[in-house]
Order: structure tokens, then C-alpha cells, then sequence
């Protein structure tokens, strides 16, 4: 699976731009600033319907306009998708595939898989549980359209009770009909996400370990911990049993929208310790291993997305990483580097094939 | 647009206003009550004045009726223990037209969702409990759209009767009439899996 032809309409720094890229590999060179991450975000916008690194679409606007247009021809098993996504922010926001809009987004996540590998992954260690999370409900609702679904009901649910909650004691009263009304609908989507998320880290681990081991040359064991309140206690004990404490706080206190992965090595957690280097090779492990369960899940090789990573990443990482990818024979690979002929003499001793792109102010030069 | 006359204009800005009604049709539709006769345009004025000054809800139900109590709860015919419990006044109009229905209703005035603001209290449903005790009523038919804002609503109607010796039940959800498997959505077609029912030949 690889993305064609890309077109830009006032997304980001993007006044407009056409571009067709390599099946292979792709290199985007130029200075900070010039656009190089935005064109990996509108490629990962068409793919997840919204941009991995500013959460709102007003934000992807080019400055002083009112609406975006991303607009790329992939070419899956032979096939031609062409995905255009059209968005006026908080107004209207459409997405569709060969011509026919899709009704709902999340019917489109998981048709070209995607990851994206960002020298800002380090929050993932070292900022608050919701950025792993992300991680987890990145990778899973690319696999499964059915958690993407139970999750989008149990975020819905929930912020209908937190303002139920609120209501209750802005008034004073401890009526619970409503709120029991809200843990009921909860049950079924916090168990199958429970269970989900539970399933795929037995099957992320062994993979993980072995990627850890690769890239740290050490001999320390890695492991991805699965922390969530229901291994103790059922959704439906520990709604009933908070009820108190939730309305004093006006919020659900529990639940799955407060699980956490736990990073560890050598069974001790990372967050503590960790050098600069291991959370490097912790973090490109985590993401190779999101990489090859997409690409097992889905039966195609998702597009992988490596930001920046010539300057977060010592040499000897970077040739490893490269090694690892461009062994196997397929997949579309993108690279950005701000230097113009570093990445191009790393590349040379591979003998791929590549294009390379030089981005200067929102304009791409071939 | 420019307009040459203010009056004109203050028209369009009306009609504007209502739902589904641009500026283009507005124009439209101001310019034709202009080519009318006075009598004509005198008649949909009144109609909407009366319309809004002596139009009242049901002391029963809550539809909209020209009596205190509306023609549906007063028709002898109507079977007394059977409520439809519905969100609004169009779902009745909705559900009339089908010909199928021979109970009541209950028209609770929106939905539970207190993101917009929206609490029981806020919708008829006290009124239906008190309807549920001082009538015989055996069965509540929950006709209310099957969203996550639905479901809730349904859930709380029937934990507020539960002590009480009335039978709950929701319109069935499924495939359509006529309509063709390969077209319906998933999310359909998998719950009309799941909640496959016995088949019965007539």
C-alpha cells in the first residue's frame, strides 16, 4: 500500500500544493519551520481523520482562512483510494472515499494504516497516563473497528454523566436514577475495551521484547505493563461503590478512561531512571512493534511516517532503524531531515530507491 | 442584496428566520404575498396568530391540541392501557400515519442528554408516571430513537417504574422494509444478527 499523489489547499503552511511520491522511500529535506512535519500530518490526516499533532482542525488552517482540503490517491492491493477530506473548522467535516462520503469518520480508520514515529513520542513516557492511551486506541482502532466504536460510546456516555453529575449537585440532589441509568450503558463498552486492551498487550509483548533487545544491544527485559482498575473490580462494582466520591468530585473518578501502560525494564518502571538513550530505544520499540501488528492485523504494510529523527536519534540508532525497515522489500516509508545531504548519504549506501523532496516555506521543489 | 423599499426587507428577514428557509425563497415568498390580494394575505396572518395564542399542550399526553385534553386521549376507541412513549410531536404524527397504533401517548418534549442542558426534570416524564398511576396502563411502548441519548432516557423511564406491575418494551431495531442487505449498515445488519428473531410463517 503506498500513497500516490498528494494535494494541499490551504492546510497549515500549505497555500496549495500537488506532489506524487516514491512507492518506497521519501525524503523531505529542508529548513525548521519550512513544513516538512505538516506534510506528514496531512498524510496522516487522510488516513485517521485528524492530525496527530494539533487535536483541534481549526489549527490545521492555513493562518487568516476558514477551510482546509487534503486530498491523496493510495493505491491498496492494486486499488486506487482516493481519499479527500474537506473541513470547515466547527462548521462541517467530510471525508470520502473514491467520490462517496463516508457517514460516519470512524468507518474510515483502519482502511490505510499508519504510523507515525515523532521526536515528541518521548511525552509518551514521561507526560500523564492519557498520552498512552492514545497510543493503545491509536493502534487498536486501526485493527479493530468495533473498539473504535465502543470507545467513541463510552467517551459519549461518560461526559453525559459527568454533566449529570454536575447537574445532581449543583441542585443538591442524591437522586441516582440518572446516573444509574449512565452505569449501565457503561458495562458493555468497558468490558469489551478492557478485554481488547488486555488481549493486545499479551500479543504486543513478546514482539515488543524482541525489538528492545534489537535496538538497546542490552540485556535488559522490556515489558508494557496493562494497568486498568477492572483486573480488580467490575465496571459495575466500582461505578456503584464511587458514587460518593464521583459526586462530590462532579466526575467519574473510575473506569477505563483512567487505564495506563506501565513501562518497564527489568520489571522496575521506566519513568524513574531511565536514561536518555533507553527511553530513545524504548520508544522506537514501542512504535516498530505498533508497526508490525498493523501490518500483520491488516494483511498490508501500513505507511510509516519517521519525523525529525536524524536529530533525536544518534547514528548508530538511525542506521538500525533503517536497517530494520529496508530489509524487508515493501512498504512506503517518509523521512524528514533538516539537513539537505545527511539523509541522502545514509540512504545511498542502501541501494533503494528514493525521492527526494526539498520543502521551502509551505512550497515543495522536487 | 440591496432592496428598494425597508418594508420588504424586514419581510424577508422574517420568513429568513424560519428553518430551512434561505434568503432566495424568502424573497420569493415575500414577493408573492405582495402579488396577493389584502384578504388572502390577511387569512395566513390570522391563521398563524390564532395558531399561536390559542393552541395548547394536552393536560394528558402533551401533544399539541385545541381542547384542554387532545382528540387522541379523548377518543373512546383508543385502547387506555397502552401508552407510546415518544420525544416529540412529530414522532406522533409519525407513528399516526402508519395506521398500526390504537393506545396513547406520552409526548415527553426531548431527551435526557445534560451536556445540552437537558434533565429529567426538564422533560414530561414526571407527568407520566403520574398518568401511569392514576390509569390503568399495562404496557409503555418506548418509541424513542436508538442513540446513546435514547437509550439513556429508556433506561431511566423504566428504573423510575420498576416496583410497578407494567410491562416495558422498544420498538424493534433492524433491517428496513424493502430494503436490501448488501445496502444496510453495519452496525445494523450486526445487531439483526445478534437479535435474530424466531421465523414465523403465516
Amino acid at each position: 500500500m503506498y500513497l500516490q499523489r498528494l494535494k494541499l489547499i490551504q492546510f497549515k503552511n500549505y497555500t496549495e500544493q500537488e506532489v506524487e511520491f516514491s512507492e518506497r522511500l521519501n525524503c523531505l529535506v529542508g529548513k525548521n519551520g519550512m513544513g516538512k512535519t505538516n506534510l506528514l500530518d496531512a498524510i496522516y490526516y487522510l488516513c485517521m481523520c485528524k492530525s496527530y499533532f494539533s487535536v483541534q482542525d481549526r489549527n490545521a488552517v492555513q493562518y487568516g482562512e476558514s477551510f482546509f482540503r487534503v486530498e491523496g490517491d493510495f493505491l491498496k492491493k492494486e486499488k486506487k483510494h482516493r481519499i479527500v477530506a474537506k473541513v470547515i473548522p466547527q462548521k462541517r467535516k467530510i471525508v470520502s472515499l473514491n467520490e462517496k462520503p463516508y457517514k460516519r469518520l470512524s468507518e474510515h480508520i483502519g482502511l490505510l494504516p499508519i504510523v507515525l514515529i515523532a521526536p515528541d513520542d518521548t511525552m509518551l513516557i514521561r507526560e500523564g497516563s492519557e498520552e498512552r492511551r492514545r497510543f493503545l486506541d491509536q493502534s487498536l482502532s486501526q485493527i479493530n473497528p468495533t473498539y473504535l466504536e465502543q470507545l467513541i460510546i463510552y467517551n459519549r456516555v461518560l461526559k453525559q454523566r459527568n454533566a449529570a453529575l454536575k447537574q445532581l449537585f449543583a441542585v443538591g440532589s442524591r437522586d441516582k436514577t440518572l446516573v444509574e441509568s449512565y452505569n449501565q450503558q457503561l458495562l458493555k463498552p468497558s468490558a469489551y475495551i478492557f478485554e481488547t486492551r488486555r488481549t493486545f498487550l499479551e500479543i504486543f509483548n513478546p514482539i515488543f521484547k524482541k525489538y528492545y533487545k534489537e535496538i538497546s544491544k542490552g540485556a535488559e527485559q522490556a515489558e508494557c505493563v496493562y494497568k486498568s482498575m477492572l483486573w480488580e473490580n467490575e465496571m459495575s462494582v466500582l461505578l456503584q461503590e464511587n458514587f460518593e466520591k464521583d459526586y462530590y468530585l462532579q466526575r467519574t473518578t473510575k473506569g477505563i478512561h483512567r487505564d495506563d501502560l506501565v513501562f518497564t525494564l527489568n520489571k522496575k518502571p521506566l519513568k524513574r531512571f531511565a536514561s536518555q538513550g533507553q527511553m530513545k530505544s524504548y520508544i522506537l520499540a514501542l512504535k516498530l512493534t505498533q508497526f508490525e501488528l498493523l501490518k500483520k492485523e491488516k494483511g498490508v504494510t501500513p505507511i510509516l511516517l519517521l519525523d525529525d529523527i536524524f536529530d533525536k536519534l544518534d547514528k548508530y540508532r538511525v542506521e538500525h532503524l533503517l536497517n530494520l525497515l529496508l530489509e524487508k522489500k515493501d512498504g512506503q516509508i517518509f523521512i524528514t531531515d533538516t539537513h539537505e545531504n545527511r539523509v541522502e548519504q545514509i540512504i545511498q549506501g542502501f541501494n533503494t530507491d528514493y525521492c527526494k523532496f526539498v520543502v521551502v516555506e509551505g512550497k515543495i521543489e522536487l | 442584496m440591496e432592496f428598494s423599499s425597508k418594508l420588504l426587507e424586514k419581510t424577508i428577514d422574517v420568513f429568513a428566520s424560519l428553518p430551512g428557509i434561505g434568503r432566495k425563497s424568502a424573497l420569493r415568498l415575500a414577493l408573492h404575498l405582495l402579488k396577493i390580494d389584502t384578504d388572502s394575505v390577511q387569512e395566513f396572518t390570522t391563521a398563524i396568530t390564532n395558531m399561536k395564542t390559542h393552541i395548547r399542550s394536552c393536560q394528558r399526553c402533551h401533544n399539541i391540541s385545541d381542547n384542554p385534553v387532545c382528540h387522541i386521549c379523548e377518543d373512546a376507541r383508543r385502547d387506555k392501557s397502552l401508552i407510546c412513549v415518544v420525544e416529540n410531536i412529530k414522532d406522533v404524527m409519525a407513528i399516526e400515519s402508519t395506521a398500526q397504533y390504537k393506545g396513547l401517548y406520552h409526548i415527553l418534549g426531548g431527551i435526557i442528554s445534560p451536556i445540552e442542558g437537558v434533565g429529567p426534570s426538564d422533560l414530561t416524564i414526571d407527568s407520566l408516571l403520574q398518568r401511569i398511576q392514576e390509569q390503568e396502563v399495562k404496557e409503555i411502548i418506548m418509541a424513542i430513537s436508538p442513540t446513546i441519548e435514547g437509550d439513556t432516557t429508556i433506561f431511566y423511564i423504566s428504573k423510575k417504574i420498576k416496583n410497578l406491575p407494567i410491562k416495558v418494551s422498544t420498538l424493534a431495531r433492524g433491517i428496513s422494509f424493502g430494503g436490501e442487505l448488501q445496502y444496510a449498515d453495519e452496525l445494523t445488519l450486526g445487531r439483526s444478527i445478534v437479535t435474530r428473531i424466531p421465523y414465523k410463517s403465516e
